[in-house]
């Protein structure tokens, strides 16, 4: 019985893998394709692209410049994220609702209005287009997927630990850094990679608070303007590569990280 | 391969910065010692690159470029950035010039700082677009045109004669169109001015005429595969072989067929509309003379045009580009005299009302 | 398990006392801290206080100031102000949307694609967001996870135009129908409906999957074996403990998913068809084609955000509801 069910939710699983990773082979095929445009059929093959991408400067640079923007945004959303789910979790207060409702705000207004929302606001507090103007607002739009899903992990926190801990004398600080940091650990390195992709991956925002450097996907929709060609793709499956093994590495290093802590 | 395309661009940027140093090198001497830099919005490929090295190099003013892909965004940005905007240079599209105009956007252009402004074709420099409120507001740099284009295995060169055949049943499910622009070209198929500038003392009469175009459109729409809006949209629809034929610009067709794509354009017989893209400078440019240096240099010499129109699609608003075009280039860029005769320009006089009837026709046409 | 947290918490706490010099026995015991946790500890209010003081002004300063520029400019008639123009409040900008009815459609199109994407994307996530959770060995969880995240890294417009060539008449999918000899003329599935929901569902899945995975991943075996040993089929085990358990996951997934699917612009743009325009489209159109528009653009911004929250609040009250009457 239970066997049947974990073949037929595996297969569910894999359909998903598949049905996620199609667009994804597409894409990379598309890559090494020789024309101006993708698409089949495919008549000859070309690893021109790939290495026009690497003797392209701007494109290094680009993929270098909207990497930092994500690592360094997603810190700030984490940070400030938390922080609010743990005032608002669990804690009844006047005008808790309120807060709440703020917090989400920035997840629920489309980007074409929060992006010039943010460019109005950024000049009225004199902030210049640029890369701080990008990471504030990669922030603040992260901060309400940080504070939903760290929430959600902390209502299931047994209030019974916390206690415990303050009744052997922990301090709030103490508590909180040994206790509830390390059970938030997962929504919190779930909601970094969901940060780290949304800011990625944002157009909307980067082009109405970027300066002359383009984020990638600046970058993107620039060149499209020309045709999607399969340098696009190809810039895509480096960028995508490069994020993967990355993002591998972060799992092994929080795994045996996770392990030291155990120890 | 790149490498020798590279050297043949170098080369001509080279070439073309040569001939401006010797046009007027007191000129550039002066622009030397100023340094500085200049600030660009434009699309992607069009400033050549090695015209800008070798600009750079020449004059010691850095050249930042900063890519934008559509002229509404870049309107957004410069209305935010307003009144002290960040850049030197726009592109905009010269029947778009009245919005940035009435909003303060941009700087009358003053031609006699440009010397090298007669090598621009008159047909684009002096049409009747060009000038707003006895000002010049834009150099003209690159020309594109509503064209239908059409795959040549599916659709014959009779049928696309006419813009008829994209509202056939013949072709049902397999055509493409811009809504906006299709309307302008639905009013001069039905014998109107789709500038609308002919009734802008007869404002009822314009509503009814829209009127009109919408009905049109409305009734065909079961017909019709996809509205879209971008370039790459149309290619890609070409190239998964979604539709058969399209209202397009020139300048993504053009791609398609010096690709090798078996793709045809035509200025149907009932006419059609064209637009410029200008290179304008902002109001309050932080470095408005680096900007008229720039604007000057990439006039120098048709050969930068011709790069410009490689790059791009577009067709170059210089005198004699197209003796730097080869064969295919020429074929995906140039169009008969016949055709020609039927394409008439946008224009921006009317356009507060055009777009005030257009925009909720629009609206009307993709919730009908 | 719980025991065992609170004694590791608290072996820093008492560690100076017994020799044992731990980071937190030593954090703990520094003279500068204990003056700092004095201060901040003195009454639960100032705790809460201080708590609460750096949430607030951030929300209030970074979340609601671009907003309320955004709401002020929604009442005003002209945006950005020309010089010399004076400008001035109204309410024409929501009036309009009110006034005139072909804005209702993609209005209430958008609501319904909304809601039948999000009920997809639950449909389809759950098992998945399951299966990770509870027969997927903890180790792996995380690299599975990874597994599912990373084609979402790659930018929207790039898998956009990848599922255009997966779909289109020369497709990957009509290929390989035709290879199979079970067509002979391609299907349309580009620019309709369904082209587009492959397209949504594909950027909805990942913000559905985290939550539901968070809520799934924390509920315990135990539950399970204890219905199970009760004698509860599968299926009873699951409406009547797992689903319930993850009740909490499903609302905030399906609050986020609805409420993003509100505001998609460049998917539904590129893959839908002439008669699946979003009302994303048409708040855009206000600041592309006609720039002067500003005003209302962000009036029918804020009248489709205001109706979004008031139906995901209906909604979590619903599904609270239904929450605490299971486990009563």
């Amino acid at each position: 019985m239970n066997r049947r069910n974990r073949i037929v939710l595996s297969c569910v699983y894999w359909a998903f893998v598949l049905y996620v990773f199609v667009p994804l082979i597409l894409m990379i095929l598309m890559g090494f394709k020789d024309s101006k445009f993708i698409g089949f059929p495919i008549r000859s093959w070309t690893l021109d692209w790939y290495t026009g991408v690497f003797e392209d400067a701007e494109v290094l640079a680009t993929l270098g410049y909207s990497t930092a923007i994500a690592v360094l945004s997603t810190i700030v959303a984490v940070a400030v994220g938390t922080w609010i789910a743990v005032l608002l979790e669990g804690r009844k207060f006047i005008g808790r609702t309120a807060i709440f409702g703020l917090t989400v705000l920035p997840a629920l207004v489309p980007g074409i209005i929060s992006a010039i929302a943010f460019r109005i606001y950024a000049r009225w507090l004199g902030i210049e287009p640029g890369m701080g103007a990008i990471i504030w607002a990669h922030a603040v739009h992260n901060v309400p997927f940080v504070a939903l899903v760290v929430m959600a992990r902390l209502s299931t926190l047994p209030k019974s630990q916390i206690e415990a801990a303050r009744d052997l004398g922990a301090d709030p600080i103490v508590a909180f850094l040994r206790i509830t940091l390390p059970y938030l650990m997962p929504a919190i390195l779930g909601s970094s990679i969901f940060c780290l992709l949304l800011s990625f991956d944002d157009f909307v925002r980067s082009f109405f608070l970027g300066g002359y450097d383009p984020t990638l996907p600046v970058l993107i929709f620039a060149k499209l303007k020309s045709g999607m060609s399969p340098e696009i793709n190809a810039i895509a499956t480096i960028a995508l590569v490069v994020t993967a093994a990355i993002g591998i590495w972060a799992e092994r290093f929080t795994r045996r990280l996770n392990k030291d802590t155990q120890a | 391969m790149t490498k020798l395309i590279f050297n043949r661009r170098r080369f001509l940027g080279t070439a073309a910065m040569t001939g401006a140093a010797l046009a007027s090198p007191a000129y550039l001497r002066r622009a030397n010692a100023a340094g500085g830099e200049v600030n660009i919005w434009t699309y992607n490929d069009f400033v050549p690159e090695a015209f800008k090295e070798q600009f750079e190099a020449d004059t010691g003013i850095k050249v930042n470029i900063r890519l934008v892909d559509d002229q509404g965004k870049q309107f957004n940005l410069l209305a935010a950035e307003a009144p002290n905007p960040s850049v030197d240079i726009m592109t905009v599209a010269g029947h778009r010039f009245l919005q940035f105009i009435e909003s303060d956007l941009l700087a009358p252009l003053d031609t006699d700082r440009l010397s090298n402004w007669g090598k621009i074709n008159p047909t684009f420099s002096e049409s009747d677009w060009s000038t707003i409120n006895d000002n010049k507001w834009g150099m003209p740099i690159l020309s594109g045109m509503e064209v239908l284009s059409y795959n040549t295995e599916l659709v014959s060169a009779e049928e696309a004669q006419s813009w008829d055949t994209l509202f056939s049943e013949q072709y049902k499910g397999q055509t493409a169109y811009v809504i906006q622009d299709m309307i302008s070209i639905i009013m001069l198929k039905m014998g109107y001015d789709g500038n609308m500038v002919a009734y802008l003392d007869d404002p009822e009469k314009a509503a009814a005429i829209v009127e009109e175009a919408k009905q049109f459109l409305i009734e065909k729409k079961p017909l019709v595969r996809k509205y879209y809006d971008g370039g790459a949209e149309l290619q890609q629809m070409f190239v998964n072989q979604d539709i058969a034929m399209a209202q397009s610009w020139n300048g993504p067709a053009a791609a398609l067929i010096t690709d090798g794509f078996p793709l045809a354009m035509t200025i149907p017989k009932e006419g059609s509309y064209g637009f410029v893209y200008t290179f304008n400078i902002a109001n309050n440019a932080p470095n408005a003379d680096n900007a008229y240096t720039f604007m000057d240099a990439i006039l120098a010499s048709p050969e930068i045009g011709a790069a410009m129109t490689k790059a791009s699609g577009f067709i170059s608003t210089y005198k004699d580009a197209s003796n730097y075009l080869n064969d295919v280039d020429k074929k995906a860029t140039s169009f008969s005299d016949e055709e020609l005769a039927n394409l008439q320009f946008f224009r921006a006089e009317a356009n507060e009302m055009k777009y005030g009837l257009v925009d909720p026709a629009v609206e009307a046409i993709k919730a009908a | 398990m719980s025991n065992d947290a609170a004694a590791r918490a608290h072996s820093g706490a008492v560690a100076p006392g017994t020799g044992e010099r731990t980071f937190w026995g030593r954090l703990t015991s520094w003279p500068l801290y204990q003056i700092l946790m004095a201060f901040l500890t003195a009454s639960p209010r100032r705790q809460f206080l201080i708590l609460a003081a750096f949430p607030l002004i951030w929300v209030l300063t970074q979340h609601l100031g671009p907003m309320l520029q955004m709401l002020r400019v929604s009442l005003t008639d002209a945006y950005p102000v020309a010089p010399g123009v004076e400008q001035h409040f109204t309410l024409d900008n929501y009036m309009r949307f009110f006034g005139d009815p072909i804005f209702w459609q993609p209005f209430f199109r958008t609501l319904t694609f909304a809601g039948v994407f999000t009920f997809c994307t639950l449909i389809l996530t759950y098992p998945v967001a399951y299966f990770l959770a509870r027969h997927v060995s903890r180790k792996n969880q995380m690299l599975y996870l990874l597994l599912l995240l990373i084609p979402f890294w790659v930018g929207e417009i790039v898998r956009t135009y990848a599922i255009m060539i997966l779909l289109g008449n020369t497709g990957a999918v009509n290929m390989m129908l035709k290879w199979l000899g079970l067509i002979e003329k391609p299907i349309p599935f580009m620019y309709t409906s369904f082209s587009m929901g492959v397209g949504i569902v594909y950027l909805t899945a990942l913000y559905m999957l985290l939550p539901l995975y968070s809520a799934l991943e924390k509920l315990s075996k135990s539950f399970n074996e204890a219905a199970a040993d009760l004698g509860a089929g599968a299926w009873t085990r699951f409406r009547r403990v797992t689903l319930p358990l993850t009740i909490e996951g499903i609302s905030s997934g399906c609050t986020l998913v609805f409420l993003i699917s509100t505001g998609f612009y460049a998917t539904p743009v590129l893959l839908g068809g002439p008669s699946t325009t979003v009302f994303a489209e048409t708040i855009a159109g206000f600041f592309h084609v006609a720039g002067d528009q500003w005003p209302t653009g962000a009036a029918f911004a804020t009248i489709m955000f205001l109706t979004a929250l008031i139906l995901t609040s209906v909604f979590q009250k619903l599904m609270n509801a239904l929450r605490k009457g299971d486990s009563k």
